[in-house]
């Protein structure tokens, strides 16, 4: 790694790539369910704020916050550009796949801009108070998207005509953030050190604390920790604590039956190794003062590229049980 | 009652420091901030076990880490127990909350620090998420083109030209040459920025802020206590923040009534500055910002670079405040203002006005 100033903050060299999802299910209110309603009816509708009409409405005043009464108006479906950003390469977020404006449009009737889109064919078709009108998509669920684009004029596209529907109460949103994150010089340590068969920590040379060795620095001190501080750790310890989990099977869990996670106070040093999978143990028969050792991946199950790191778990040594009562109070 | 007449003007930033701004930083958050925290207690001239209180600013959602800020905390060295607090927002609103609870007394010295990594994601993913999640997220409003959208309404309205947005660059890059801890510096020619090709028209890429990592923290203390520990603290004459409506449809987009009314209630009176800092994280932004201050045209804004230099999401914010008190400080300035924003389209701003004796 390079560094790139006196701080020496260094510059990421490998990451690792995890994408989290946001499967939002969202429940609409008394306002904005009634909007979306008339969207999948290919109409728009507004709220009566005083003297102003907002759309899309709000179920509060915007100015004072106060409740508005549910006193809805029809508006547009015609309107006009208030304001644009043209956007020449959009990207998967986006909701076309050419290039489009983003704009501001006050529907006739508003006194307020929606925020959309507006599907031209070229960017010299855009100008600020043009007039648009919106083109409906086929397939309408009573989402902001349910209106395709806007486009020039002043009539609406529609389609399938606007026949009512069941009233629209609960929206889905789905979000995605992708983040590529830097592996620390310490991380890469770590995972050398368990291909090898070797479990090690990092001694703070202040308090004496070991950490595991992927962390940077002493919490406590507030010291960095480096490969200077590196110490081999035992492979063997005691059960200071557990939690039997049954899997609930949202995205991305694998486990299907009722497993453990244990807390292992390492022999010799003061260190516990938390949320540890125990192997070939029933949940029935896991327990605080259970005598334990490492499992390192055999060679087939080290070529097996899906596991996450060569430490498989901890496995009963067969030792009588440390009966130690204090040894519960040592979760961490 | 407004917060700076309770014996607000009794405290005073005492030390700070900052992380270099950088495009990829390889280093945790936390390991951002160990050093950062550490520098800003050491130029305080104070133990870690002086802080009576803690307050961070950060966003979890730019690494994707749960609970990171907790992990941030571990750069304060919280054991034995601080006493500490976080709000999901810039380090300036997490100095804001310090302040206020210096105010009730008890306590002489507190810290409050930012920290932000763009790096690991897509901002055009990441700000979408802070959009009401009906009516603007699910269009994938990224925030490039909602400052799009506002410059071209400011165009509009014929408060200012493409030309005054590459002028606010240059002005940027040149300053940022003398800032080390800025990304983006130098001589640029404001036709030559008018040549380059539109990104979100009317926006160039150089009206758009870098993406940075970096780290923040400042040391405050009170009355006598700040005497003590600095030669020439920065006196916080007033702090203040206001909101606006979260939809850009219903607002003036082109103007920041709550930065206005930000300014007047932290006591800012329209007389002389010697340094503003504005969060101005798109250059037609600075424009918006000195209109609603209303600051002259010889007023010396964002001699650092500001965040077109370099954009710490969440520690930015504080940075500017760091600027202009480390500018009272060192004595080559009197009287300062600072800003920092949070929200689509300057949705929220907060003012702090600094002074020395
Ligand atoms: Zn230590």
């Amino acid at each position: 790694m390079r560094t790139s100033h006196e701080r020496g903050i260094a510059e990421v060299t490998i990451t690792v790539e995890s994408t989290i999802k946001f499967p939002y299910k969202r429940s609409l209110g008394p306002v904005i369910g009634p909007f979306m309603t008339a969207l999948a009816e290919q109409r728009f509708i507004a709220i009566r704020s005083g003297s102003r009409v907002i759309c899309p409405p709000l179920e509060w005043d915007p100015e004072t916050a106060a409740e508005l009464p549910r006193d809805f108006v029809d508006v547009g479906p015609a309107g006009t550009v208030c304001t644009w950003s043209w956007v020449s390469r959009p990207t998967e977020q986006h909701p076309l796949d050419r290039p489009f404006a983003f704009a501001l449009i006050k529907l006739d009737g508003a006194d307020t801009a929606l925020t959309h889109v507006v599907d031209v064919e070229s960017i010299d078709q855009m100008s600020t108070g043009m007039r648009v009108a919106p083109r409906w998509r086929a397939e309408r669920l009573g989402h902001i998207t349910d209106v395709e684009a806007f486009v020039p004029g002043e009539e609406a596209i529609t389609v399938n005509g606007g026949v009512p529907g069941e009233p629209v109460t609960m929206m889905s949103y789905d979000a995605s953030i992708t983040y590529k994150i830097p592996v620390s010089d310490n991380t890469i340590k770590a995972h050398e050190a368990t291909a090898q068969g070797r479990l090690v920590g990092l001694k703070c040379p202040v308090c004496e604390r070991i950490y595991a060795r992927d962390r940077g620095f002493c919490p406590i001190d507030t010291v960095e920790l480096t490969d200077d501080h590196e110490v081999e750790l035992p492979q063997r310890g005691v059960v200071t604590s557990y939690t039997i989990i049954t899997p609930v099977q949202y995205p991305g869990q694998t486990e299907t039956e009722p497993f453990s996670r244990v807390m292992v106070l390492i022999d010799e040093i003061d260190v516990v190794m938390m949320y540890q999978p125990l192997v070939d143990v029933p949940v029935e028969d896991v327990r605080i003062g259970m005598r334990v050792a490492v499992v390192w991946a055999s060679e087939a199950e080290k070529a097996d590229a899906g596991r996450p790191g060569n430490l498989v778990g901890w496995m009963p040594t067969g030792e009588p049980d440390n009966t130690d009562p204090s040894l519960a109070n040592r979760i961490m | 009652m407004a917060a700076n007449d309770r014996g607000a003007t009794d405290i005073a930033i005492v030390g700070f420091a900052q992380s270099q701004s950088v495009r990829d930083a390889a280093p945790s958050e936390v390991q951002l901030l160990v050093p950062v925290v550490a520098d800003a207690i050491t130029a305080a001239g104070i133990e870690r076990s002086d802080i009576g209180f803690t307050c961070a600013g950060s966003c979890d959602y730019l690494t994707g880490g749960p609970f990171a800020f907790v992990s941030n905390l571990e750069a304060a060295g919280a054991w034995p127990p601080i006493s500490e607090s976080h709000v999901e927002a810039d380090g300036a609103w997490a100095m804001y909350e310090a302040w206020m609870r210096l105010q009730e007394g008890d306590i002489d010295v507190a810290l409050a620090f930012g920290s932000g990594k763009s790096s690991p994601s897509n901002p055009a993913e990441v700000w979408a998420q802070q959009l009401d999640p009906y009516y603007l997220a699910p269009l994938g409003v990224d925030p490039v083109s909602l400052a799009g959208i506002q410059a071209q309404a400011l165009i509009d309205a014929g408060k200012a030209t493409e030309r005054d947005f590459a002028t606010v660059v240059a002005d940027s890059r040149r300053n940022a040459k003398s800032n080390p801890n800025a990304q983006l510096s130098g001589d640029y020619d404001v036709d030559a920025l008018l040549a380059e090709p539109y990104y979100r028209r009317p926006l160039r890429k150089h009206d758009v802020p870098p993406i940075s990592d970096a780290a923040v923290a400042v040391i405050m203390a009170r009355g006598d206590k700040a005497r003590e520990l600095c030669e020439r603290p920065a006196w916080i004459r007033g702090m203040d923040h206001r909101i606006e409506a979260h939809q850009p449809g219903l607002r003036d987009i082109t103007s920041s009534a709550s930065t206005t009314l930000a300014a007047r209630k932290a006591g800012y009176d329209g007389g002389p500055l010697d340094v503003v800092e504005l969060s101005s994280t798109f250059s037609p932004q600075e424009i918006i910002l000195k209109n609603a201050i209303g600051l002259g045209a010889g007023v010396n804004v964002n001699p650092s670079g500001g965040p077109l230099a370099a954009n710490p999401i969440m520690a930015v914010g504080l940075i500017r405040i760091v600027e202009a008190a480390s500018r009272i400080i060192d004595g080559t300035a009197n009287r300062a203002l600072a800003h920092a924003t949070s929200g689509p389209l300057l949705q929220q701003n907060l003012v702090c006005l600094l002074e020395g004796e």
